[in-house]
């Protein structure tokens, strides 16, 4: 891709019951992480993370039901200013051998005496995609897409 | 990498807007070189060099069917594109998900 292509943005944001210091570390802690990310599961998994948590250093992630399954991702620390802020250059690869390399950035805001942890990740190359969709009328485009997104 | 040549032929293809008419017709339905060439009033050889950049960036599939060519559209490139963006949506409500819960349980055991 040139620099040139404009990208899609990912963002989701959540209030969470806890300091931006304690949010912040439950975030970058790989055993802390090996909790929560599974916390909500109905049925056993594989998870693996492991955590170089300084800038250039990298979190690996691999999870999925089975071994023949695993998603993984690779997030290189590009900047790291606990509580506040964390930027890094993710790179997904899927069972089949895809990948995608994405930016995100991560940021704790002391809120209500909580945190709101907000996610922005850049870098999906949609926006001429999604432009053309909102201007010419691709005839059951935005079905697809809908579809797409809600199967289960 | 492979798949970030297909996207650039994907978005290259888009960038004329003779191509996104055809695909705009072809979203209608699938039609024939000589279809598609009649509304533009174009000749069937130029009707086919945009149908091929279509072809070669996955927007479009074609098909031959007797004499004529059927054209049709393609939504794999769109598809990879959705497939990545929806792998990271759930990984964040994953992760956000996650960490409420990890939060609540937690201040729920110290109460």
């Amino acid at each position: 891709m040139t620099n040139d292509t404009a990208t899609h943005t990912l963002q989701m944001s959540r209030f969470l019951p806890a300091t931006p210091d304690e949010v912040f570390d439950a975030y970058t802690d790989a055993e802390k992480q090996k909790i929560w990310f599974s916390i909500l599961d109905t049925e056993p998994g594989i998870v693996e993370i492991e955590v170089d948590l300084r800038v250039g250093g990298q979190q690996t992630a691999a999870w999925g039901a089975s071994r023949d399954e695993l998603f993984r991702e690779t997030q290189i620390f590009r900047v790291i200013d606990r509580p506040n802020r964390l930027v890094t250059t993710s790179t997904g690869s899927t069972p089949d051998g895809q990948t995608m390399t994405t930016e995100i950035e991560v940021t704790f805001a002391e809120q209500d005496g909580g945190t709101l942890m907000s996610v922005v990740q850049t870098g999906f190359p949609t926006a001429e995609l999604r432009d053309y969709f909102s201007t010419y009328a691709w005839v059951g485009a935005f079905d697809r897409i809908e579809a797409y997104l809600t199967r289960e | 990498m492979v798949q970030q040549q297909v996207l650039d032929r994907a978005f290259a293809a888009l960038a004329d807007s003779t191509r996104r008419d055809i695909l705009t017709r072809l979203g209608e339905g699938p039609a024939t070189i000589g279809e598609l060439a009649e509304p533009f009033g174009m000749t069937l050889t130029g009707l086919k060099k945009h149908v091929n950049v279509l072809e070669s960036a996955g927007l479009v599939t074609t098909t031959k069917v007797g004499r004529s060519r059927e054209c049709r559209l393609g939504s794999e490139r769109l598809d990879d594109v959705m497939h990545w963006i929806t792998l990271y949506q759930r990984l964040w409500e994953r992760r956000l998900d996650g960490l409420e819960a990890y939060f609540t349980l937690e201040k729920g055991t110290d109460e």
